[in-house]
């Protein structure tokens, strides 16, 4: 079942589900439900550890995760009605998923693959901020400043603040606008850092279909780029969301959304949190059509996922998609230090290397300073971000949970504090767009610190 | 936990609406009064439970439904209020995700935080309207309006609220989630910027001085 086929059943699925009130869902089928899938597998995180060693369990919450999913289903909120796929149809469906796919044109693309635990072959690097707001004067120059950098594969825009110094709404012309504008300057930032046919994400900077879609086409975002959207947490849909997913579909792009979970909310703590985003990741694909699945799970307070909780769980969720399936899994990484800090360094390090050594097939970010403060991010850290991703591709997880912990030690007492660093126009010179020495010194110090701890930077 | 309030206790911590109705009323007939069960029992309970979730100890199910249990007590031991006063909220609170945005639980969160905290909440939902909005609180007679935007379009449409709220000063307006902040919010004309759902309920409390 692929295409036209898939996309009218899943349609036609969201229009005949059974009815149901969202509330009911919320708390019947997905915090009950985890409840349940919690005790029958027996699902308990070693909490000692950091990066998940125990394969039985990994498989554990695969198969907790698929029993979760065909009974709960995916919520429509627009037809108030379930689209439900039972347990055979899943792994049916997931048979079909795609290993692979071409990403960006001509010399300049990319081949993400399905990977397994401990896989040597490199993830690959979304190097971006991710959506985080910028002045239009530094939107280029940032840009340039991720996709300048070698080891960055793919790129995202950051999002403008204003479209012609008017404020951006959604579902008006002005999202419209933005969303081609996003474009043009990504297309612009490629060409001048001498890579045009680099693969992006879009569109981030509109929410509405129509401010999405409307760039999505000729002279806007091409088919072998990645073509996004979100799912509404927790396992919830709308027309506007199947709106992007038909575009996308007729378009024959490349369909890259995500599921975001919180930590605390409806999966509660570590055990549901890992069955929720293995659940999520799968229903991207199953429900969603999914060339590749992403996740960013946040912090209820904090809204980053490098805490040790988030580590845990999407590690775990990782392994158990990466040892059960094909799918092509990625993680966004959205640490709290920002620019300028030697946080946000080790931060990358430890998330970094437990998405490598657990099967993800790309790393997105770092999204710096939780993608929440204007301008505080920067390419010198994607460019650690891939130097780590190649060095992790040489670990075993028992190595790797080493060398996480000695990172993790570093700031999991910063965290609160939320040392959000400098803007990028503090941290780069805007002439050269390369990194500030002060900023390229906390680089090398804490990129030596990490060699001496195991990982191999030749 | 208190001996006479321990089965009672219970059944909020577990979410279990039917014991912890009939555990109150008998409580009552059994000569508690209604406002002291609430100030000496749920009352510090629900601070507990709000402290916890804040340290993650516990989860958002666990909240929602102790949430949910006192609600129902509230209910159940009306009939025994006739002499009483009713039990005193602290405030009435409208929130809601503003319009073109349908970004859920961290509202959720911090609707389920300021309920524990003993405000009376009514929630809109998300992508809401401007107009539902400053229709319903101006109904429900609102002290605050808490709205949440976690997309920088959604920005406009947390102006539009100040906006049409500025001909009712009385009524305070609260505004967080990603893209905002203090600076914004300051500079906006909110009344208030709440960074998490703990920050929202210390703002809450300090706006209505409880």
């Amino acid at each position: 079942m692929k295409h036209t086929t898939r996309l009218m059943d899943i349609i036609q699925r969201s229009l005949t589900g059974p009815l149901m009130d969202e509330e009911d869902f919320n708390d019947k089928h997905v915090t009950q439900g985890l409840a349940r899938v919690i005790k029958a597998y027996d699902i308990h995180i070693n909490q000692d550890q950091i990066i998940n060693q125990d394969d039985a369990l990994a498989d554990r919450v695969w198969e907790a995760a698929v029993d979760f999913l065909a009974s709960c289903g995916v919520y429509c909120q627009t037809t108030n009605r379930l689209i439900l796929f039972s347990k055979t149809e899943i792994l049916d469906i997931l048979k079909y998923a795609p290993a692979n796919a071409w990403i960006g044109e001509g010399t300049d693309a990319v081949q993400e693959v399905a990977r397994k635990i401990e896989d040597p072959r490199r993830p690959l690097l979304m190097g971006s901020s991710i959506g985080t707001p910028i002045e239009d004067e530094y939107f280029v120059p940032s840009m340039i400043s991720y996709i300048q950098e070698p080891e960055v594969d793919v790129t995202m825009a950051p999002t403008l603040t204003n479209i012609y110094g008017y404020d951006i709404r959604t579902r008006s012309p002005l999202e419209i606008l933005s969303s081609w504008r996003e474009v043009e300057l990504t297309l612009e930032a490629m060409r001048r850092a001498g890579r045009p046919g680099m693969g992006f994400t879009g569109v981030g900077s509109s929410i509405s279909d129509v401010g999405q879609l409307s760039s999505d086409g000729p002279g806007g975002l091409r088919q072998t780029d990645l073509h996004t959207f979100g799912i509404i947490s927790e396992l919830k849909t709308n027309f506007e969301i199947l709106n992007k997913l038909t575009h996308i579909i007729m378009r024959a792009g490349i369909v890259d959304p995500y599921a975001n979970p919180i930590y605390g909310g409806l999966g509660g703590g570590m055990d549901g949190q890992a069955i929720l985003i293995t659940a999520a990741m799968i229903a991207l694909n199953v429900f969603f059509m999914a060339t590749c699945v992403g996740t960013s799970p946040a912090h209820p307070f904090n809204f980053n996922d490098t805490g040790k909780e988030l580590l845990l769980s999407s590690g775990l969720s990782f392994q158990a998609l990466a040892r059960n399936s094909k799918l092509m899994t990625n993680l966004t990484n959205t640490p709290v230090g920002g620019p300028g800090t030697k946080t946000l360094l080790y931060e990358c390090i430890a998330l970094t290397v437990m998405m490598t050594v657990s099967g993800g097939s790309r790393i997105l970010g770092p999204r710096s300073a939780t993608g929440s403060i204007t301008g505080h991010f920067s390419g010198l850290e994607a460019r650690f971000t891939g130097e780590l991703l190649t060095a992790a591709s040489k670990l075993s997880r028992d190595k790797a949970e080493e060398i996480v912990q000695k990172a993790y030690s570093k700031y999991e007492q910063d965290l609160a504090q939320k040392p959000y660093g400098k803007h990028f126009k503090d941290v780069y010179d805007l002439k050269t767009i390369q990194p500030t020495a002060e900023w390229c010194q906390l680089y090398d110090e804490v990129k030596n610190e990490a060699a001496g701890w195991g990982l191999s930077f030749d | 936990m208190s001996s006479s309030f321990e089965s009672l206790e219970k059944a909020i911590l577990t979410g279990d609406q039917q014991s912890g109705t009939t555990e109150a009323v008998r409580l009552i007939e059994s000569g508690t009064k209604p406002l002291k069960l609430f100030s000496d029992c749920i009352e510090p309970l629900l601070d507990d439970i709000g402290e916890k979730f804040s340290r993650l100890e516990i989860f958002l199910p666990e909240m929602v439904n102790a949430s949910k249990v006192v609600k129902a007590i509230h209910e159940a031991v009306k009939p025994y209020l006739e002499h009483e006063q009713d039990v005193p909220s602290k405030g009435k609170i409208v929130i809601a995700t503003v319009s073109g945005d349908m970004h859920d639980i961290g509202k959720n969160i911090v609707k389920a935080m300021l309920e524990v905290n003993g405000f009376d909440v009514k929630d809109l939902g998300v992508d809401v309207p401007t107009q539902t909005i400053v229709k319903t609180a101006k109904e429900f007679q609102a002290d605050i309006i808490a709205l949440s935007a976690l997309m920088l379009p959604s920005l406009p449409f947390v102006k539009d609220v100040i906006e049409f709220m500025e001909a009712s000063p009385s009524v305070k307006i609260i505004v967080g989630g990603g893209p905002v902040s203090k600076e914004w919010a300051d500079e906006e004309g909110a009344d208030g910027y709440g960074d998490n759902a703990i920050d929202a309920v210390a703002l809450v409390k300090d706006i209505l001085g409880v």
